[in-house]
């Protein structure tokens, strides 16, 4: 199996100066020029320099030439790169994030749909521009009563980090009904920070947005001071990796699960409830947060087997050789960009992988494979009707009434 | 940076000092090992050689504290390793004991430390002593040479003062 | 020999070695030199460049003699390295090679720290400890011990085999114990051998047959050093010999009854082929194997697993009656004096790299297989035919699989760019298949290496500079088993994905995974990467840190044929010399009781782990066989009264020590 590299957490205060001489810098002075990076990278064969060049111009002291290049506008973050290098170096942690960075300033123009998007992330705390009034909304239409922590008044167990495309867009929406009503199953003591959330910022983080990213963290951080309780979950592979990874450089140290964590947890509790056979052939996509990023590959699945009629397929890449659905590091804001430059999507080419599987769902752990997959499918012809589900609504749906 | 050399003491600030016991077969070989490799460490360790870790006396130990020093390592081999089949183990139950004894002596724990290095582990020979040089730092001198003769010190100025003053009245018990 | 007396003055000749530069350019050692010369009983003190050079050694020599000194301290490197030298110069002088005291400020001072200074007053505070050490110093006689001449090679691959000839031709007993059925080892499984491409089992076959009748080689096949007690000289080693249900000594190898087998075809996984063949349940490993002898794997036979076969077996096996349904293991003691390991590697698991693919997709194969697949007596006859049936048209070779990779090996198996060099030649001259190989360095060290490199790059093979990202089915053409290797090529900085029907994954060596627990047994270190540790990298490669056990062969890290082969020559050569001599000289480090200060509480009786304490009935005092004693130590730190004592390692000679170390100058 490929091993996980250690979370280590990062140096706060690298740049690329100084980087060749922290200890993560001097992994980079051990790159053999292998070009796994660039192989395995999904969009590797369109960038002028990717990573194994930028690593090589950085050593020969030419790494503007890169910045000069949109290259690192093509990362997706989905730290390919990073689990197979045989030198463990960590690209998509350190190295690439500081090149992105440069790349933006470097840059005469941002594609407009992603400058749109980290705007709006700075007025309004969400990518879509959204009130933030209105981000507790979708409790009206749950179907169990959702605490907030604000009304409530009192510690909980369970704060659950909604996160934004699962506050505010219907199909997001489906993903929080669905945790609601299982932690409710569950007997789970949890509730939501409501209208007081804000982004965790994962993507303007991996954006290249580091000011951006810390606005949204320092404003995070005071609101989980406010209150007490025992552990966080969030059902968002993205703000789980802020969280995990980012946030402890900013004082976090609070136990942080993704909600299929707590579910697989508390596995042998649900699956005596989940009564409703699904007869579905499943196949599963390792999210990059997830899977690769945190080397959680077994416990979606072993959530999905425990419904009752499903059956689970896998696609040819998979777990650690997951392709990335193209949203992260800003990716979901460039599609425009991407098809401009004549590059395919990625979530077509992962869906192409997923038909030839015959599942009838495309499983998820991430909000933002839900509306890219649910997109590709749209224009990539297949016979047999696809559908695409969160693991978690799959659960909820065999929950049954 | 984690692994830097605590540096030692430059001119007049103080800096540990550090008796290790090394047995010849694992640790005494990994410290070879970690110069061979030309690792890096902090110079405030002295070794002495023995053939097993089973042979560090507790005596050597409180000596070696008596005699001035801020800290004493013990290195063996890995439990099961013992080129003498189980003189470490001998030496962890005299440790743990001994540990016990230097806490009531007011002696803090970290000053004293056992470890498991094997002949190929120059790196933890280094990484260990290392530690132990930054905690001990942290705790100061130890100093038993000077707390010594401060108690010769007392004792005699008590003995003086008893020998001098006027006897009283012994107190009578309640 | 001149013993100093009693009550004659002290007089320690002081030397410090620069080492070159390697002490003298951290320590100061002219410093050192005239620091030692203030302390007491210090009569000569002086640096050199080369201590352990003859002129270096002959100071001493000299000192001695116009100096009258009777204790010498050298302040060089590590004892472990040439205490000897220093002890024999002192000798030489006329004086008991024991009032030697060497200090090392070398690997433990010079080389370790950045900071002259402070490295200079760490060498005097180890010095003065050991000024004052010496005089407590007294004359010791080294102890002899007889060496049994026989020896233990085990491990039956072609590091173990050429070993125990060796060592058999010298006339020498030897036990030869391999765990397979056969030995042979890796080398039985390969095709040809790079760089000549002889063929292996050619080069091989004659020398397992000769291992196999060799008079003065008991050859222990299908069994396992299980308990290994004792000391060079006399290891006393226990061996368990596997049931193979066969009587070795009646069966003939006719394999008449693999031929009647109640199976009448194969149909057990064959280790030998790794898979790729079948067997059935009686069976001879390969048609070479030595000893020449079938066995009956008990998992499969109907009669070992249920009592009711017709046992056609034994019918076609007649009056030879060599089938023995009831053979039981077997434990057999031996007394050795020498130990020679070879237990030689595993292969790396390819599926620990998933992203190849090996173990999903049927036309990924492991280099060993693929020897398997071009060896005429392989599972195909020679023929390169994939699983589907097809013969490929295009194959890529994929380099350093489980080698130089963080995730997996972090080392280079030293092997792999040659032997995929070779597996291109063979496949292609087998197949006329298009070949890629792909390499992150090709690395073709050692006579003839580069030359065999230049003809196999002559032949046309594509060797792409890149290391391989994906491999993963064909989606324009699923049926047919069609892959897609896809790499940088980082030569042309381009994206390659090369459809192919064959992937081949040079796969890493690497220790066997119950390493640890024959390192426990043989009583050896391993290096982290868990291959056995040699005593010293340059000056000792086949010795251990156990005396009398040696190392031959991959055991000790990844190494091609030839130094393999050399290796356990060495190894033999090294065991040989020990035996030759006779005896063994000992560390006169053991420990006796004073008896006027014993208690008789004993205490040290239950610590001695190899009882050579008893307590004398009409004294009832404790009393240490010195020839039990191995010199640990542990009962003097035990003794209560204190009346326990270690030669060289006197309690008084340790507290001089510390107290030598803590002086007040000393940092």
């Amino acid at each position: 199996m490929v091993v996980m590299l250690e979370p280590e957490l990062e140096q706060k205060d690298s740049t690329l100066e100084t980087l060749l001489q922290t200890p993560d810098g001097k992994r980079i002075l051990t790159c053999i020029q292998c070009g796994t990076c660039a192989g395995t990278c999904p969009y590797g064969e369109y960038m002028d320099f990717p990573p194994r060049r930028i690593i090589n111009m950085l050593r020969r002291g030419r790494i503007e030439e890169v910045f000069k290049s949109d290259s690192m506008l093509l990362c997706v973050a989905c730290y390919a790169c990073m689990t197979k290098c045989p030198r463990g170096i960590r690209l998509s942690d350190v190295l690439l994030p500081l090149v992105k960075e440069q790349t933006l300033v470097n840059h005469p123009t941002l594609p407009a749909e992603l400058q749109k998007t980290l705007q709006n992330i700075l007025r309004y705390g969400n990518p879509m521009g959204e009130s933030s009034r209105k981000r507790v909304a979708w409790k009206t239409t749950a179907p169990v009563p959702v605490p907030v922590m604000a009304e409530i008044k009192r510690p909980v167990d369970v704060l659950w980090f909604v996160e934004c495309y699962t506050s505010y867009y219907a199909r997001g929406q489906d993903n929080s009904r669905a945790t609601a009503k299982l932690l409710h199953a569950l007997g789970i003591d949890f509730a939501i920070l409501g209208n007081e959330e804000k982004c965790a910022g994962d993507c303007g983080q991996l954006t290249w947005e580091s000011g951006l990213f810390e606005t949204l963290t320092d404003f995070n951080m005071e609101i989980f001071k406010k209150y007490r309780f025992n552990r966080i979950i969030t059902g968002d592979a993205h703000a789980y990796n802020a969280f995990r990874i980012r946030y402890p450089m900013y004082g976090f140290n609070y136990r942080i699960d993704h909600t299929h964590m707590l579910l697989a947890e508390k596995l042998d509790q649900l699956r005596p409830k989940l009564t409703k056979k699904l007869n579905y052939t499943v196949t599963y996509h390792d999210s990059c947060c997830l899977g690769r990023r945190a080397g959680m590959y077994d416990e979606p699945r072993a959530l999905l087997r425990a419904i009752p009629g499903v059956k689970l397929v896998d696609m040819v890449h998979n777990r650690a050789n997951s392709i990335c659905c193209g949203g992260g590091g800003g990716g979901m804001w460039l599609d425009t960009f991407f098809k401009e430059k004549g590059m395919e999507r990625l979530s077509e080419r992962r869906v192409k992988e997923a038909i030839a599987t015959g599942a009838d769902v495309l499983a998820v752990s991430c909000p933002y494979e839900i509306f890219r997959f649910e997109d590709a499918l749209k224009v990539i012809p297949h016979d047999k009707p696809m559908i695409v589900r969160d693991v978690t609504e799959l659960l909820a749906e065999s929950l049954g009434d | 940076m984690e692994n830097a050399t605590p540096s030692p003491a430059g001119n007049g600030s103080w800096s540990p000092r550090i008796i290790a016991f090394f047995c010849n077969w694992c640790t005494y070989t990994a410290a070879d090992l970690a110069g061979v490799s030309r690792l890096k460490y902090a110079a405030n360790t002295r070794t002495i050689r023995l053939m097993c870790s089973g042979r560090v006396d507790p005596q050597f130990i409180l000596e070696a504290f008596a005699k001035g020093a801020d800290g004493v390592l013990i290195g063996g081999c890995h439990p099961n390793d013992c080129h003498y089949a189980e003189g470490n183990y001998k030496m962890l139950r005299r440790f743990q004991l001994l540990k016990r004894m230097l806490k009531d002596l007011g002696i803090a724990e970290e000053r004293l430390r056992l470890e498991w290095i094997s002949a190929a582990e120059g790196e933890k020979v280094k990484s260990v002593i290392n530690d132990m040089v930054k905690k001990i730092t942290a705790l100061g001198p130890l100093d038993l040479p000077g707390k010594f003769a401060d108690w010769d010190r007392e004792m005699t100025a008590l003995a003086h003062a008893v020998e001098s003053a006027p006897v009283e009245k012994e107190v009578a018990h309640a | 020999m001149y013993t100093p007396k009693k009550h004659e003055p002290v007089r320690i000749g002081f030397y410090v070695c620069h080492c070159g530069t390697n002490i003298a350019g951290m320590v100061d050692v002219q410093a050192l030199a005239r620091y030692v010369a203030t302390l007491p009983n210090v009569v000569v003190s002086r640096d050199y460049k080369y201590m352990c050079s003859d002129p270096g050694q002959e100071m001493i020599v000299q000192d001695i003699i116009e100096n009258r000194l009777n204790r010498i301290v050298v302040a060089a490197c590590s004892p472990l390295l040439h205490e000897h030298t220093f002890r024999e110069a002192t000798r030489r002088g006329g004086l008991n090679p024991f009032f030697f005291q060497m200090v090392n400020i070398r690997e433990h001072d010079s080389w370790v720290h950045t900071d002259r200074q402070l490295a200079t007053r760490k060498a005097m505070a180890l010095a003065r400890a050991a000024i004052q050490r010496v005089p407590l110093h007294k004359p010791l006689e080294v102890k002899k011990v007889s060496i049994n001449p026989n020896v233990l090679v085990v491990g039956g691959g072609i590091a173990g085999i050429h070993a125990a000839l060796v060592l058999a031709n010298a006339g020498k007993q030897v036990y030869l114990v391999e765990r397979d059925p056969t030995i042979g080892g890796h080398m039985a499984k390969f095709d040809k051998t790079f760089p000549t491409l002889d063929c292996a089992m050619c080069v091989l076959s004659p020398k397992m047959a000769a291992a196999g009748s060799h008079p003065n080689i008991t050859l222990w096949s299908y069994s396992e050093v299980v308990k290994v007690d004792g000391y060079v000289g006399n290891f006393k080693v226990t061996v368990r010999r596997k049931p193979r249900y066969v009587l070795e000594d009646l069966c003939t190898g006719c394999q008449e009854c693999v031929e009647a087998c109640i199976y009448k075809e194969p149909k057990f996984r064959d280790e030998f082929n790794l898979g790729l063949s079948k067997r059935k349940p009686v069976f001879l490993p390969f048609p070479q194997a030595i000893p020449p002898v079938v066995l009956i794997d008990p998992e499969t036979c109907i009669e070992l697993k249920t009592g009711k076969c017709k046992k056609t077996c034994v019918e076609a096996c007649g009056d030879r009656k060599a089938i023995d349904f009831k053979q039981k293991e077997e434990l057999r003691e031996i007394t050795v004096g020498t130990i020679i390991v070879a237990t030689g590697f595993q292969i790396f698991d390819a599926k620990r790299t998933p992203y190849y693919g090996y173990g999903i997709y049927p036309n990924v194969y492991n280099a060993l297989e693929v020897e398997r697949l071009v060896n005429a007596s392989g599972p195909t006859g020679g023929e390169i035919i994939l699983r589907n049936g097809q013969v490929p048209k295009k194959v890529a070779i994929i380099h350093c699989v489980g080698s130089r990779d963080e995730n997996s090996n972090r080392w280079c198996s030293r092997v792999c760019c040659l032997y995929s060099l070779k597996l291109a030649h063979l496949i292609h001259e087998h197949t006329q298949a298009e070949i890629y190989n792909f390499y992150i360095d090709i690395r073709t060290p050692g006579k003839s290496m580069e030359e065999f490199y230049c003809r196999i790059a002559e032949e046309g093979i594509n060797l792409i500079r890149g290391r391989v990202a994906d491999v993963y089915p064909d989606p324009s053409d699923g049926a047919t088993g069609r892959l897609i290797v896809q790499a940088e090529d980082t030569m042309l900085d381009c994206i390659m994905k090369v459809p192919v029907d064959m992937v081949v994954l040079s796969v890493g060596l690497e220790p066997h995974s119950d390493t640890e627990k024959i390192r426990r047994l043989f009583n050896m270190s391993c290096s982290s990467e868990g291959w056995f540790l040699e005593r010293h990298p340059k000056l000792a490669p086949v010795s251990t840190f156990t005396d009398g056990i040696f190392l031959a062969g991959c055991c000790q890290g990844p190494k091609d044929i030839p130094d393999s082969v050399a290796q356990a020559g060495a190894a033999a050569a090294e065991a040989f010399s020990l035996i030759d001599k006779g005896n063994i000289e000992q560390e006169p480090n053991t420990a006796f009781v004073v008896e006027a200060e014993c208690s008789g509480c004993k205490s040290c009786i239950p610590l001695c782990p190899y009882t050579a304490i008893s307590l004398l009935p009409d004294k009832k005092k404790a009393y240490i066989n010195e020839a039990l004693c191995k010199g640990c130590g542990t009962c003097v730190a035990a003794c209560p009264s204190g009346s326990i004592v270690q030669n060289l390692f006197e309690d008084a000679e340790i507290f001089n020590e510390i107290e030598g170390l803590l002086a007040p100058t000393s940092f």
